[in-house]
């Protein structure tokens, strides 16, 4: 649903209606500039995999003038519907640079603001917090990532927008002994916690409700650390 | 009297029949109307008994049975036992009695007899001239010698008579004015003459009660002179108050007038009280009389009951804090109950009765309502400590007087959950922990019936409590109270009666009852079960059977199946024994010296058991062999694994001093058995022929070279065996007796053996929550988080935080059994 939204907000939806003359001359237009976003891809694809690898990622983000850590290559990420982490395939690079419109490093470089206000809109953020976590089960049937990812990946998700309970969370997570992995339910329950929770007092917090036991037990921690 | 009597012949009646009754029910009436207006019925039977007789002869069938009836209701002669027959009988006859009067009435008033003429005197009878004076002056006279207590010289006859007169001269209005005025002067002055009495308060006192004896005999005097003018004049006129009355007005009238004096008998009223209430002994007999003088004059509860009721309460608020601080609880409580039965004295001694619900009030407000929690407090501990029943009774019926039962109740469930909690969390006492509970309990039954007249809520409470504190602690106790269980059921408890153990067991079930986790309680008390009755060492058969019906009422019959189960593998393996015994293949294969009895359990019956490597001497295997193909002969298709650690056998054994039989498990016998072909084995060497686990293997070994009978010799000695150890035959043994068990090992838990049983329950557990979700979420499809949490709480029978709940629900969405609605995560969706 949301990626066709996005679709739509790029224009080319509305062209498509429009005549065979204009199809084909704007096509002849879309084909110059997919040249363009072929010829960026193979400038950081690896020669032998024709993907680009994570060496490529590095150099991509040196380009952009950005840590590969950043959110914004996750963003990125996203919005080329990337499936797995520290690749990126030549059908993933299209589908986001055309959606940016971007065919050239500076150009992709302007976009990635516009991008991020796009993600950080709430009805893309929810999807872009679920894909982060997804981004990251590297193995076949994995469901689920160790404390220590979750940790980093919070700090890049989160880590701008919610900086308290982010601090809190990834402190609970390191010293408690329950848990050593997190699934997705759990993940995304500390989303909705984020949102919906006054922090740090915990008014509104309910554990009888459904909130994933972990955070039941992190808010028993908080709120005994602040008796 | 008369009347009663007529009831308990009504009573009679009524047993017999409702119809009988309602014809009684009219005589009845009947008599009552009688009596009351007997002075002019009486009078009617005689007189118109002449006149029936002369004339009316055929309504005297009609009229007179009633009368008569009447008549003999109204005295009840002996000589008429069978009245109230008579009554039922008359009465249809004679449905309305007083219609016939009337008529009988109308029958003879119309009866002239004779012409009377009656000449009247014409001269007018004239009164004295001063008739009035003369007659006033001599009443006057009377009456001031009769104040002033001085004889007078008139007979009372004549001085009635005198009054008389004046009344029928219609003089009596004058008169009673005049008598009036009189008594108003005399009353004054006794009145003044106690203004001013600076005498000691209780002379005061009787200086009151003398002037009020004087005034009511002297006015009685008065009446009793003056009794025409109360029947005549003061019964015609309604405002004239009686004499009596009008003497009343006037001392209440002068007393107000003389305030200082109704002060000072109150004070002196109150002082005496008090006096008595500090263990003085007072003349009662006055303040009687002078409370009855409060009361006759009306000024009762204005004047003396409210100052009493504060006193009272200022001397019993005072009372109360300095006993409470003075005296036990106890102590306390004997002196409130002694304080009320004196207060309740008093209202029958002296204080007038309405006074008593007050009274009674205040002091039960000022020494018990204001005190209650300090009592508790203080005491109730204490008390229930000390099991004082009849203490305890005491506050009880206290207590229950100022509707403070509530809070006694409250004190006893704190008491109970306090005691208990001692009792239960106290690791360190886990040994006598259900003997003490028993015991407890069985003191507070004691209390409640004593103490607190099996009072219901009070029953409740003590439950609640013990289920609330049996339960504070998780399994533990519900294990415990199988090993004691287990304890009383095994053999060797030399001394308990049948009796004893059917109410010990009896006992030991209230405990179970309050237990949550049942489930842990049945896992060990089967696993208990399985060792006596795979070893042999079950007290009583019957016992045990009783247990299992107890539980089976209690729990239904789910809960006892598998125990059932284990019974009766034990009866079928008796049979098999002994058609096995009887079979070709056992007389014609088998080696002769050995005998051999198998159990043959049922895999789901008993307890599970890790089955355990040994490597048996070549004839016990070819026992094992021989059943087996015996077995499976007769019952083809099943599968048989011999539960090597539950064996146990009988060796002889020759030592030099004496042949002795040893009761051994089967471990111990495998490796006792290789002492056959040697004298001495390291620790290695038995390993490697027997091939028992190394744990168990060394648990082995210790039991037979480091416990109390000492079949091998370790080398060098020390209490655990450590690898290379060496063994060697103890030649030298000896012991008194012939036969010696040193099995007691396999009965005893280890402590693997302990946590496995728990962790299995709780394994157990964990399916049956996963269970009961998926159950509930594929008849709902979607259900709330707290929808779904409320009726696993309902389904689920063992104790359960909703945290082990949220739990299993994360694990099935993890395993994709459920997940969470996208819109609303606090909705749970099934996935088929």
């Amino acid at each position: 649903m949301r990626r066709s939204a996005s679709k739509k907000k790029s224009g080319q939806s509305a062209e498509s209606v429009t005549t065979d003359l204009f199809r084909s001359a704007s096509s002849k237009a879309s084909t110059k500039e997919m040249d363009r976003i072929d010829h960026l891809f193979n400038q950081y694809a690896n020669r032998s995999s024709s993907l680009i690898d994570p060496e490529g990622i590095e150099e991509l983000c040196s380009n952009l003038e950005v840590s590969h850590t950043d959110i914004r290559i996750l963003m990125l990420a996203w919005k080329m519907k990337a499936e797995k982490q520290g690749y990126f395939t030549h059908e993933e690079w299209r589908r986001g640079l055309k959606a940016l419109r971007a065919d050239t490093i500076s150009k992709l470089k302007k976009a990635l603001p516009e991008l991020e206000k796009e993600v950080r809109r709430p009805s893309n953020f929810a999807d872009f917090y679920a894909y982060a976590f997804r981004y990251c089960l590297t193995e076949e049937k994995q469901k689920s990532i160790d404390i220590e990812t979750i940790c980093q990946l919070l700090e890049i998700v989160m880590g701008s927008t919610f900086r308290a309970q982010v601090d809190y969370f990834v402190e609970y997570l390191k010293i408690q002994n329950d848990y050593k992995v997190i699934n997705m339910d759990q993940w995304m329950g500390l989303y909705r916690f984020c949102n919906e929770i006054s922090f740090p007092d915990m008014g509104n917090y309910n554990p009888e409700l459904a909130w994933p036991l972990i955070l039941d037990n992190f808010v028993e921690w908080i709120l005994e650390k602040q008796a | 009297k008369k009347k009663k009597r007529v009831h308990s012949a009504l009573l009679v009646e009524r047993k017999g029949s409702y119809l009988g009754l309602c014809l009684l029910l009219l005589p009845l009436l009947l008599c009552d109307s009688l009596t009351q207006f007997s002075p002019i019925f009486m009078s009617l039977p005689t007189k118109r008994s002449t006149f029936s007789a002369a004339s009316a002869s055929d309504d005297s069938s009609y009229s007179s049975p009633p009368m008569k009836k009447a008549k003999n209701d109204l005295h009840h002669s002996p000589q008429h036992p069978n009245t109230a027959d008579k009554v039922g009988f008359h009465m249809e006859e004679d449905p309305t009695p007083a219609a016939a009067n009337l008529s009988r009435k109308k029958a003879t008033l119309p009866q002239p007899t004779k012409k009377l003429v009656i000449k009247l005197n014409k001269a007018k009878p004239t009164l004295p001239t001063n008739f009035e004076e003369t007659t006033w002056e001599k009443l006057q006279s009377a009456i001031r010698a009769i104040f002033l207590k001085k004889p007078f010289s008139f007979d009372l006859e004549s001085l009635y008579q005198a009054v008389d007169n004046l009344c029928l001269h219609k003089l009596e209005g004058k008169l009673y004015d005049q008598i009036e005025k009189e008594c108003e002067e005399h009353i004054s002055a006794a009145l003044q003459s106690l203004v001013g009495q600076n005498t000691d308060l209780t002379v005061f006192l009787s200086l009151v009660e003398k002037c009020w004896q004087d005034f009511c005999d002297q006015m009685l005097m008065i009446r009793s002179i003056a009794l025409t003018l109360d029947r005549k004049y003061v019964i015609q006129n309604p405002n004239v108050r009686s004499l009596w009355e009008m003497g009343l007005q006037l001392f209440r009238k002068h007393l107000s007038l003389a305030p200082e004096v109704e002060q000072r008998t109150v004070k002196g009223l109150l002082s005496m009280i008090e006096k008595e209430r500090l263990a003085e002994a007072v003349n009662r007999t006055l303040l009687s009389h002078l409370l009855k003088m409060f009361t006759a004059l009306g000024i009762y509860m204005d004047s003396f009951e409210k100052p009493f009721l504060e006193g009272t309460s200022e001397f019993y608020a005072a009372e109360g804090m300095k006993y409470m601080q003075q005296s036990d609880v106890p102590e306390y409580l004997k002196h409130v109950e002694g304080r009320l039965h004196e207060e309740n004295e008093r209202c029958i001694l002296y204080i007038d009765a309405v006074t008593r619900k007050p009274l009674i009030a205040t002091v039960e407000r000022q020494l018990l309502e204001r005190h209650i929690l300090v009592v508790l407090d203080k005491g109730f501990t204490t008390l229930m400590d000390g099991r004082r029943t009849e203490d305890l009774q005491r506050m009880q019926t206290l207590f229950s007087r100022v509707n403070a039962l509530e809070s006694l109740r409250q004190a006893l469930s704190s008491y109970v959950r306090k005691t208990g909690q001692k009792i239960v969390m106290d690791e360190e006492k886990d040994k006598d922990m259900v003997q003490s509970l028993l015991d407890f309990k069985a003191s507070l039954d004691v209390i409640w019936e004593e103490s607190f007249n099996k009072n219901e809520s009070f029953g409740n409470t003590i439950k609640d409590s013990f289920e609330h504190l049996i339960n504070l602690r998780q399994n533990r106790p519900a294990e415990l109270i199988a090993k004691f269980l287990d304890e009383k059921l095994r053999a060797g408890n030399k001394g308990t009666s049948e009796e004893e153990l059917e109410s010990t067991l009896e006992k030991v079930l209230v405990l179970f009852r309050f237990i949550q986790g049942k489930d842990v309680f049945e896992a060990f008390y089967k696993k208990d079960l399985a060792k006596r009755l795979l070893l042999g060492k079950s007290a009583s058969i019957d016992a045990e059977k009783s247990m299992i019906s107890k539980l089976k009422t209690e729990c239904g019959s789910q809960f006892t199946n598998k125990l059932e189960g284990m019974f009766k593998d034990i009866e079928l393996s008796k049979e098999i024994n002994e058609s096995f015994k009887q079979s070709s293949q056992a007389r014609t294969k088998l080696p002769s010296g050995i005998e051999m009895s198998v159990h043959v359990l049922t895999t789901g019956y008993w307890p599970t058991y890790p089955p355990m490597d040994v490597k048996l001497p070549h004839e016990l295997n070819v026992y094992q062999d021989i059943f087996k193909e015996f077995y499976l002969s007769k019952y083809s298709g099943r599968r048989l694994m011999w539960q090597n650690s539950l064996g146990h056998c009988v060796l002889k054994a020759d030592f030099s001093r004496g042949k002795k039989e040893l009761a051994v498990s089967l471990f111990q016998a495998v490796v006792l058995m290789l002492f056959n072909d040697a004298m001495k084995l390291s620790f290695e060497d038995i390993k490697d022929s027997t091939s028992i686990e190394d744990k168990e293997l060394r648990r082995t070994l210790q039991s037979l070279a480091c416990g109390k009978v000492r079949v091998l010799q370790k080398n060098p000695k020390g209490r655990d065996v450590e690898d290379g150890d060496e063994f060697e035959f103890n030649d030298d043994f000896a012991a008194p007796l012939y036969r010696i068990k040193v099995n007691a090992i396999q009965m005893k838990e280890t402590v693997e053996e302990n946590t496995s049983t728990t962790e299995r329950v709780f394994q157990d557990r964990q399916y049956q929550i996963d269970a009961a979700i998926v159950r509930i979420m594929k008849t709902r499809k979607v259900l709330s988080h707290t929808l779904l949490i409320t009726e696993l709480f309902q389904q689920l029978k063992f104790p359960i935080k909703p945290a082990d709940l949220k739990k299993r629900i994360e694990s099935l969405i993890d395993r994709e059994y459920l997940e969470r609605e996208k819109s609303n995560p606090q909705i749970y969706n099934y996935l088929a």
